[in-house]
């Protein structure tokens, strides 16, 4: 299985440079081929690196993003949102604030919502993260990502990748939400363009909801 | 955030000599305050101890005379665990409150009671407020509509840990070792090195590790409410926890406390004897008397008034819900 | 059978629309949900180093050296450039000084702690108030802090409130609101010798272009703007900026791309903000109930804007007043003043919303003093016959006539009904919108049937793309998912900014104008006469008829397909805790007039963004300037607040069908009248006005008399 490319090959080509993702210096990722070994590794290197002093320079760091493995080089202050976002080449998951307030950073941490941008990628070691590139299979939506789509409850869409990762969390642990409940649980995340009532209508939706706050179509004079 | 260096401790033990090892060590939990303080530049950090792997720390657990709750287990443990809600719904009530669901699934009972305070003076990168180590509290006659009603320092900063205000009302203590002794902290403990000293936010000395909370099951009824400007993810302008035992209808061991107010859970005895076996089916006069007690001395600062009524009203509600 | 291809010259929005004006989901949806889209954020074009920029952390300063040398030395640094060369004055905390460019985010920001800066400190005043006094620190060394407006009157004002039979007075204050896109401004920037290519998180991609050609001293031709997805930006998102021009600097000088992204920081002191205003207002009516005088002084702070304003140009403090009122003796006198903070910008509606709060307040207190329902003596006085059957509508919808009850504070006094009080409120909006007459639109159509329109506009998360693709299906009788939009490109025909509401109406006639151009050309080259039919047999057949060959056709906005003027009326209900002073706004009504909507769904989406916002603007948001320090106090999003999920209410959104005026945009009439409908529902609810926004608890308890003075010191 391959990381998911965010940079698909149709997009306009741009200048000079190429418009391929490209990974930095000091970093550098390679993909293994199999989860148990991933696992084993990072068991290895927990034990490894206990109660040693590492850093503050660079020091291997592994991940497992997506059911992918990257291995990567980076200080330990490098929060999990820049290892995704700057070192790999994780774009779906945005930076709002990189102080806890606004949500895009959104991840599943084991399938729990977290902010990446307040944990050191160092921390997440051993851990399951999921991003937004890492719903879809094979190109298929997931209910959420499909009811976001056909709720509209997406506009700049730069909030989007975070709502989307705050509802799936939810769905997992409550299937049956109430637009309370929505509105609790997405309460982490800001949207400045104002999708949130449309949030809520695609959450319920996804969760196989009557969604009836109003169709888009029924609203008319 | 400038550079530090990082190592995970597998033992109480470990992770005090790990920290000591450096200038400027620091215990690493959730991360939520800590990041955020470094980040801003506001604290010194050049090695961060991850704690959360000490084994034993994350666990919820009722033991005879009441629950013990480590200091690793997160806040969303702490809203969500089923025996835990039961005994002390106040508790989880205020667990619910913290921040969002992002944070309060890394954030940690323990961070969350050491966590320094959220006075946009202090959090502010390029002021070098009193409690930095400047010479005067700019909040105390500049924009003070967030700060303290009560403090014994000239430093108006208030104490904002909501798990605190609901552990002061049930009477919790915090189990911290210092040096490999135990030492047991009432929440007042913990934060009355606050109340005097602008340059501090807890009680706790560097290399202090909290292990866990243990609240006792005196208190039966338990209820927290809090203001915000925000229906969610705010922080709250007062917050009020109140909490008592029950003994043929009558209130036992009746206990209020209010956050955001005091440099740490702000308590008044007064309050708390006048209830002692006053019906639990409270009416609202008395109630109303009960918040008056833990008002009076309030001391309003320029722009804070408002926080006066907000505060006698939760008092009021927190004790009507203990009713039910 | 859909209408005849219009011969040139003549072309009109089909009578029958079969895409038009019905709801087309957006068509990037799916790369948003999915992560694909690329933000400006998001490119990382091969080579690409971070960029950060190092900010004032005095108010006022004079700059006499930066030295960027240590900050060279840093690992990991390739570039580092000053904000200005020479001496300096500094007027705002957060101006820029310097920008590095390094390997790493983490190098960055040790170069910027590294650069030194020599420095002396100048006395700074940042309150409005504090600015106006005598004896303040000017802001401007060309010009005073505040010169008084001077004074525009039209009628007798002072004869006419004699005559009037109820007056109210009031002081209404707004705060300088800040824009907060969710993602920063900020562009990746490559300069080599073929010139120039940004990607830029912009709403206007050609003056992003314009203004980098201008400040580098190159050829426009030589310069690229790319924006394929752009995170928000409310009208503080034009040109290159600073940051933008630093990016290129800095990239020049690396000889890499550079991506340089503001922190949520930075975007809070230096890119924009609408004024604040600080209004007093009398307004008088005749006992018919005909508003017949107002008075109106007026300032507010446009940061160091202001200053330059009274050197003679804009500031933006200035606010269209009586608004949508007809009063035949009014007098205005507005000003801006000058205070050491960052200088506002456009944003969602310039001057609107604080002049909507102001004059609706004082409509509904004089309503209540005349003892008249405030919405049919809206309908008196707005001269406005669009809005006047919009408030007829919303009325009926909201149910207006069984919750408005006159506000009564003895009733206050004595409820016994527990802390919780409701309120309804209502209020107009105005906007002019239009198209831009310079847009064009390029259509290519393929041998295999495929259709491609090329636009140099933006999407701005408006659904700009889906329109044109909505206007591309109609007159080529597909469906919008057959169309291939290629938008944010300065290579493509010029399109409008997107700004002033007026993308749609930009857009949508040159795209019409384009595919009907090409789709006579397919029909003269494929020898049909009409080849659209319902299961696209023809569209195929004739496409096939190419060969080797395309269509290609151009076209530009054509008049009469577009207007200006939308209105839109909304009705608020509240619920306020009147012991904790929190207020819930339960539902919004929302009545708008856009003339022909092209897609439903964004439309409605637009309006909801609107009333969010205008809620923020309500109830929570406000830049908190220290006087002491001068420093923002809320640079972030913990104390400086936006409208979360648990505050936005219920929305029932009414859009009028008006296809005979064309197309007009939405964006900006959907946030003016919410923070004064809101406002008024409070008012409703307590008996009593709190004039100043945002509406916080302290501010309710306030008004309620419950708030005990300060201890003296
Ligand atoms: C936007 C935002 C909103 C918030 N809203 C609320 C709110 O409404 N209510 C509320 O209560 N909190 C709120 N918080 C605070 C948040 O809950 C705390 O930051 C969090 O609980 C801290 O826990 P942590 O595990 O992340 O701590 P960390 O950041 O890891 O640690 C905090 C501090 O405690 C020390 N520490 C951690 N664990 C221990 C230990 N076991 N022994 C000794 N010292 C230790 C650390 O060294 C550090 O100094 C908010 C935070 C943010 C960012
Ligand atoms: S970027 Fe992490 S919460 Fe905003
Ligand atoms: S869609 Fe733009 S911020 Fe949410």
């Amino acid at each position: 299985m391959n990381a998911p490319d965010p940079n698909p090959d149709d997009a306009p080509l741009l200048g000079t440079h190429s418009r391929r993702a490209f990974l930095k210096g000091f970093g550098a990722i390679t993909i293994s081929a199999a989860a148990s070994q991933t696992q084993a590794v990072a068991a290895e290197l927990e034990k490894l690196n206990a109660e040693k002093i590492v850093g503050p320079g660079p020091v291997p760091v592994t991940l497992r993003v997506n059911g992918e493995t990257l291995s990567l080089s980076l200080e330990p202050r490098v929060t999990l949102l820049d290892a995704l976002r700057n070192v790999s080449t994780y774009t779906g998951t945005k930076e709002g604030c990189d102080r806890a307030t606004c949500g895009a950073c959104t991840v599943l941490l084991d399938g729990a919502p977290i902010y990446s941008c307040q944990m050191l990628a160092i921390e997440a070691q051993g851990h399951a993260i999921t991003t937004v590139e890492g719903l879809a299979q094979d190109g298929k939506l997931t209910p959420v990502q499909k009811a976001f789509a056909e709720r509209d409850a997406t506009m700049c869409g730069y909030c989007t990748p975070g709502f989307v990762m705050a509802a799936t969390a939810l769905l997992k642990e409550n299937p049956h939400p109430t637009p309370a409940d929505v509105r609790r649980a997405c309460s982490g995340n800001l949207c400045r363009c104002g999708t949130q009532p449309r949030v809520v209508e695609a959450v319920l939706q996804a969760a196989g909801g009557a969604a009836d706050n109003g169709t888009p179509g029924d609203l008319h004079a | 955030m400038k550079p530090f260096s990082y190592a995970t401790a597998l033992s109480p033990e470990s992770a005090r000599q790990l920290a000591s090892s450096s200038k400027h060590g620091a215990y690493l939990a959730g991360g939520n305050d800590l990041l955020g303080l470094l980040k801003e530049g506001l604290v010194e950090a050049d090695l961060l101890v991850n704690v959360k792997a000490l084994p034993g720390l994350g666990k919820i657990e009722q033991s005879g005379a009441g629950w013990s709750i480590g200091a690793l287990a997160t806040v969303a443990q702490v809203e969500k665990h089923p025996g835990l809600k039961a005994a002390f719904p106040g508790l989880a009530a205020a667990a619910a409150e913290v921040a969002s669901p992002q944070i309060r699934n890394v954030a940690t009972v323990g961070g969350n009671l050491a966590q320094h305070s959220r006075c946009w003076y202090f959090r502010h990168r390029d002021t070098l407020c009193l409690k930095k180590g400047g010479d005067h509290c700019f909040a105390r006659n500049g924009e003070n509509r967030y700060h303290t009603l009560f403090t014994g320092n000239p430093c108006v900063s208030p104490m904002v840990s909501s798990l605190a205000v609901a552990f002061a009302a049930l009477d919790a203590v915090a189990v911290v070792v210092r040096e490999g002794k135990e030492l047991r902290w009432s929440m007042a403990d913990f934060y009355h090195r606050a109340w005097e000293n602008p340059l501090t936010h807890h009680s706790l000395e560097p290399g202090d590790l909290v292990v866990r909370v243990e609240v006792p099951l005196l208190r039966t009824r338990s209820a927290y409410l809090q203001a915000s400007e925000k229906h969610a993810f705010d922080w709250a302008l007062v917050s009020c926890a109140a909490a008592t035992g029950i003994d043929g209808g009558k209130m036992k061991g009746p206990r209020i406390a209010l956050g955001s107010i005091s440099p740490m859970p702000h308590q008044a005895e007064a309050a708390n004897t006048f209830l002692e076996g006053k019906p639990l089916a409270l009416d609202d006069a008395t109630a109303t008397q009960a918040a008056d007690l833990l008002l009076k001395e309030a001391q309003p600062l320029e722009h804070n008034g408002y926080k006066v009524p907000i505060a006698l009203a939760l008092v009021r509600r927190a004790l009507l819900q203990l009713q039910s | 059978m859909p209408d005849p291809v219009p011969a040139p010259g003549a072309l009109a929005w089909p009578a029958e629309t079969r895409v038009v004006g019905h709801s087309t989901h957006r068509i990037d949806a799916e790369a948003k949900v999915t992560g694909r889209a690329r933000y400006a954020s998001d490119i990382q074009a091969d080579g690409w180093l971070y960029g950060m920029i190092l900010r004032s952390k005095w108010p006022a300063a004079r700059v006499a050296a930066i030295d960027l040398a240590p900050a060279l030395q840093v690992p990991g640094i390739v570039a580092a450039v000053p904000a200005r060369d020479g001496e300096r004055t500094i007027r705002f905390y957060g101006e820029e000084l310097a920008a590095v460019a390094g390997k790493s985010k983490q190098a960055c920001l040790d170069a910027l702690r590294a650069i030194r800066v020599t420095a002396t400190p100048l006395p700074f005043v940042v309150r409005e108030d504090d600015a106006k006094a005598d004896g303040a620190a000017p802001v401007w060394d060309t010009a005073a802090n505040f010169i008084p407006g001077t004074p525009k009157e039209q009628g007798s004002v002072d004869a006419a409130f004699g005559e009037c039979a109820a007056v109210v007075e009031g002081f209404y204050t707004t705060p300088v609101q800040i824009h907060h896109p969710l993602e920063t401004h900020g562009n990746t920037v490559s300069w080599t010798d073929d010139g120039v290519t940004a990607w830029a998180s912009t709403q206007g991609i050609g003056s992003v272009r314009d203004g980098l050609a201008g400040a580098l001293q190159l050829d426009q031709s030589r310069v690229r703007v790319v924006t394929e997805y752009m995170g928000g930006g409310f009208g503080a998102k034009f040109g290159p900026g600073v940051a933008g021009i630093l990016a290129a600097k800095l990239s020049r000088q690396a000889g890499a791309p550079v991506r340089l992204m503001l922190t949520r920081f930075d975007q809070a002191l230096a890119v924009g903000n609408r004024p604040s205003s600080f209004q007093k207002i009398r307004l008088g009516a005749l006992a018919d109930g005909t508003l017949h005088a107002f008075d109106f002084e007026n300032y507010g702070t446009a940061g160091i804007g202001a200053g330059k304003a009274s050197e003679g140009g804009g500031g933006g403090a200035n606010l269209p007043m009586p608004y949508i009122y007809k009063v035949p003796n009014v007098r205005t006198k507005q000003a801006a003043v000058a205070v050491n903070a960052g200088p506002a910008s456009a944003f969602r509606a310039p001057a609107n919303p604080p002049a909507s709060f102001g004059m609706e307040g004082a409509m509904d207190d004089l309503a209540t003093k005349l003892g008249v329902d405030p919405v049919a003596f809206r309908i008196q006085n707005d001269p406005n016959p669009i809005r006047q059957r919009e408030y007829k509508v919303g009325a009926e919808k909201f149910g207006w006539a069984q919750k408005y009850r006159r506000p009564d504070p003895a009733a206050l006094a004595l409820a016994t009904a527990g802390p919780i009080r409701r309120g309804v409120g209502c209020a107009g909006a105005n906007w002019g919108g239009g198209g831009n007459k310079n847009t064009g639109a390029e259509v290519e159509i393929h041998s295999d049937g495929s259709v491609e329109v090329r636009l140099g506009v933006q999407d701005i998360g408006t659904g700009t793309r889906t329109v044109i693709a909505v206007v591309a299906a109609e007159v080529f009788g597909l469906a919008p998912e057959q169309i291939t939009v290629r938008v944010g490109d300065t290579r493509f025909p010029p399109g409008p900014g997107s700004g002033g509401s007026t993308t749609c109406p930009s857009v949508s006639p040159a795209v019409l104008d384009a595919c009907t151009n090409a789709l006579r050309q397919l029909q003269t080259q494929a020898g049909l006469s009409d080849i659209r039919d319902a299961k696209g047999a023809n569209w195929a057949a004739a496409c096939r008829k190419l060969g080797a060959g395309t269509v290609a056709a151009r076209g530009m906005w054509q008049p009469g397909l577009s207007s200006s003027g939308a209105g839109g009326v909304q009705f608020a209900q509240v619920a306020v805790d009147t012991e904790i002073g929190l207020v819930t706004v339960e539902k919004i009504v929302a009545v708008h007039d856009c003339g022909r909507i092209v897609n439903r769904v964004t439309t409605e989406s637009q309006i909801n963004g609107g009333i969010v916002m205008g809620l923020g603007y309500a109830l929570y948001e406000e830049r908190v300037m220290d006087p002491a320090s001068g420093v923002v106090l809320n640079p972030n999003f913990e104390t400086y607040k936006l409208s979360g999920m648990a505050d936005v209410p219920d929305i029932d959104i009414v859009l009028l069908d008006m296809p005979e005026r064309g197309v007009i945009g939405i964006g900006e009439p959907a946030t003016i009248p919410t923070a004064a409908a809101i406002a008024n529902a409070v008012a409703n609810a307590l008996g009593v006005r709190v004039f100043s926004l945002p509406i916080t608890p302290a501010k309710v308890l306030a008004a309620l008399g419950k708030v005990p003075s300060p201890t003296p010191a």
